[in-house]
């Protein structure tokens, strides 16, 4: 053989190794698809690790999928996502505020997970919360959870003072009162988003809220002038703690642990989140208010998938997978919050927590949300959420000044604010 | 015999940019060259797109519809905005007055000679060193309930808890007096300087005239200073006018918009509404603001 044919079938030969070893490295040198999840934190430090051990779990079952979890914490939250948003960095996929998605749909962020939501049972969410989701004829977010405003009052203080858990409005005022002496007070709140809460939940609780039934702004309605003037009357009585106006929810809480206060209103993990007084921590019933009607305010935690999304198959295939598998996060992780799914709420974790069991079964079926009346969702209930002028008014209230004119101010901002 | 004009002599332009050329220019130029690029991109260009932003209706993620000066008009008409303008006012001016008056009596103790005198200039410069969420923060803590350090004192001499952060009036106050606490130690050791730059001379002749101390300290020392006086007290305007820190940590600009000065305003037109256009428009009100003081405090200086 000669030489140049020798070389010619080795360099042959090499090429076709060469391409088999290529083909058979193909699948193994493939990238899986990457994910960016941000999750706001909902709850305490244990709640992150929770989170990114329920991704770690994903991303081992699928191999073919890189999820890259973020932590984002609540402070400048809106800032973070607006800003990822205009930058072209928004996430594939998030966690938010009760309205967030909303918002964000509305300025072309968000796309639509509807194809989710027809994967799963309808009936399996807490009533109403497919509902606060639905704008424009599609769901722009999915609920993964509910936070809803319970009222709790201190066991040991109530005993002491020989006073009966009250069950209306008129005898919650009368308590307060009573409860108001020798440094203590009836009721502690705060200044911030804390204490706004006491005008969503008090106003809906007395068959009123933020909008009349067609979407207008109704601030001003009859029934939320009454319930806002029984908190003024409240604070007429001397029942609410002075330092009120200028707490955060921390220090309200802080307070009422310590047994500063009797009454509190807030989330419905708090007694679990009062350690050593935990057992002195009770739940009020919900309260009749003064026509009758009983309800509380509740936020549908939304999960949402973002425009930006160069792998929505994946991330949506995503979405329910974690939808489906998000016990951990507060049998593991502590959220605050309770879940939207009803298979979930179901769980041991929840059922054979008094507490949790009795908010579930008494606050959850009456709890409305921000929109209330109107029902549904839209964007400008984020703007509302954040734009501060409700902690104003309650603020001014918790400060004792007369309702009228900071009503009127607050009424023609939230008309302002509906007209955007 | 008529005298042929020189067709060969250059153009004033010509010469100019061969000036221009020149070492002793091109040299200057090109050591300015990156400050000048800098300032640009980082000031002005961030500044005219700010003030582009004022005339739209854009949001956070959209730039919006230009809407011409819709915002300023719906700025100027808004009671919020008068409320801002007159507390961010009120808050400048007290601060200024307070800072002064205490960082001008440490400055004069602070020239004699006694024991100490170190340790204590170190120690009156700790609020300033201090980070502003540390400082702001434990201030809160000192003054939110009637367990608070303050109010500890306060019912200790038989008096009633007063609830600093939960009243308007005392909010305005408390943020206030955190203010001048955060801002005499700049004042302070700026006056120090100066008064230590006075030359003794003025002093002995003052005393050879048989002047007391207070008519040295009001015809030589007070008039020695007054240029120093004068741009320090610029600066703490524009400090104080730009101060977001002091309100927003220890109050978020409540109880019921108390505190909320411009600066705490702008921040919520832009983040808690999305409405970039408003929040630009307030912050070039208060620019324009700024400008006009910095202008009239400038023209007093010149004067003096």
């Amino acid at each position: 053989m000669s030489r140049p044919n020798f070389m010619r079938r080795n360099m042959i030969k090499l090429a076709l190794a060469g391409t088999a070893l290529g083909l058979c490295a193909g699948p193994a040198l493939a990238q899986p698809v990457s994910i960016d999840f941000w999750d706001m934190i909902w709850g305490g430090p244990t709640y992150p690790a929770a989170a990114q051990a329920l991704v770690d779990k994903y991303n081992a079952e699928h191999p073919d999928v890189q999820v890259v979890y973020r932590s984002v914490p609540w402070t400048n939250w809106y800032e973070t996502f607006v800003t990822a948003i205009a930058s072209g960095s928004a996430p594939d996929i998030s966690t938010g505020a009760g309205f967030q998605a909303v918002q964000l749909y509305d300025q072309g962020a968000i796309m639509p997970v509807d194809e989710v939501v027809a994967q799963l049972d309808a009936n399996d969410f807490a009533p109403g919360a497919l509902d606060a989701l639905r704008y424009d004829d599609h769901y722009v977010g999915l609920p993964w959870a509910v936070d809803l405003r319970v009222l709790f009052y201190r066991k040991d203080v109530l005993e002491a003072a020989g006073v009966a858990v009250p069950t209306n409005w008129e005898e919650f005022r009368a308590a307060a009162k009573t409860l108001t002496a020798d440094g203590k007070f009836g009721l502690v709140s705060s200044g911030d988003s804390g204490g706004m809460h006491w005008i969503l939940a008090s106003s809906i609780n007395n068959g009123g809220g933020l909008f009349d039934a067609d979407g207008n702004a109704a601030l001003n309605g009859e029934r939320t002038t009454e319930a806002l003037q029984y908190l003024t009357d409240l604070k007429t009585d001397g029942s609410v703690n002075p330092a009120s106006v200028g707490y955060v929810n921390d220090d309200a809480r802080g307070s009422f642990f310590r047994g500063e206060a009797a009454f509190l209103l807030n989330g419905p993990l708090l007694p679990d989140q009062a350690g050593g007084v935990k057992d002195q921590i009770g739940i009020v019933p919900p309260m009749q208010a003064l026509h009758g009607d009983v309800g509380t305010v509740y936020w549908v935690n939304n999960i949402m998938v973002y425009n930006q999304t160069e792998h929505p198959a994946e991330t949506m295939a995503f979405l329910k997978w974690w939808s489906d598998n998000a016990l951990p996060l507060w049998t593991e992780g502590k959220a605050g919050n309770l879940p939207a799914r009803q298979s979930i709420q179901a769980d041991a974790y929840f059922q054979d927590n008094p507490s949790v069991k009795y908010i579930i079964d008494t606050y959850l079926p009456v709890s409305k949300t921000m929109s209330a009346a109107v029902g549904g969702t839209f964007p400008q209930l984020n703007e509302i959420d954040g734009d501060g002028f409700l902690m104003s008014l309650m603020q001014s209230i918790w400060q004792g000044q007369p309702l009228g004119d900071n009503l009127a101010a607050a009424q023609s901002h939230l008309e302002e604010i509906m007209a955007d | 015999m008529t005298v042929a004009l020189d067709s060969n002599e250059a153009p004033a332009w010509r010469t100019r940019a061969r000036q221009m050329l020149a070492p002793e220019f091109v040299t200057p130029a090109i050591l300015l060259a990156p400050s000048v690029l800098l300032l640009l991109v980082v000031i002005a260009y961030p500044m005219v797109q700010g003030f582009f932003f004022s005339f739209t209706d854009g949001s956070l993620m959209k730039g919006g519809d230009v809407v011409g000066f819709e915002n300023y008009t719906k700025l100027l008409t808004s009671p919020a905005f008068w409320h801002s303008l007159r507390f961010s006012a009120i808050f400048a001016a007290c601060n200024i007055a307070g800072c002064y008056l205490l960082g001008l009596g440490l400055a004069l103790l602070l020239q004699m000679d006694m024991p100490g005198r170190g340790v204590f200039r170190v120690l009156l410069l700790l609020p300033w060193i201090v980070p502003s969420l540390v400082s702001i923060v434990s201030w809160r803590w000192m003054v939110n309930d009637e367990k608070a350090l303050f109010n500890q004192v306060i019912t200790l001499f038989g008096g009633d808890p007063i609830y600093f952060l939960s009243n308007s009036n005392w909010a305005v106050t408390i943020v206030i007096l955190i203010k001048i606490w955060r801002s005499f130690p700049f004042m302070m050791l700026s006056l120090l300087a100066a008064l230590q730059s006075i030359d003794r001379s003025l002093y002995e002749a003052a005393a050879i005239d048989g002047a007391t101390k207070w008519q040295s300290f009001w015809n030589v020392t007070l008039p020695q200073i007054k240029n120093i006086s004068i741009v320090l007290c610029l600066l703490m305007t524009i400090w104080s006018v730009n101060d977001f820190d002091t309100p927003w940590l220890l109050a978020q600009g409540g109880p019921a918009n108390a505190t909320e000065n411009l600066v705490v305003l702008a921040y919520r037109y832009t983040f808690a509404r999305n409405d970039v256009g408003m929040g630009a428009a307030t912050s070039f009100v208060t620019l324009f603001v700024l400008m006009a003081l910095v202008f009239f405090l400038l023209r007093l200086q010149r004067r003096s």
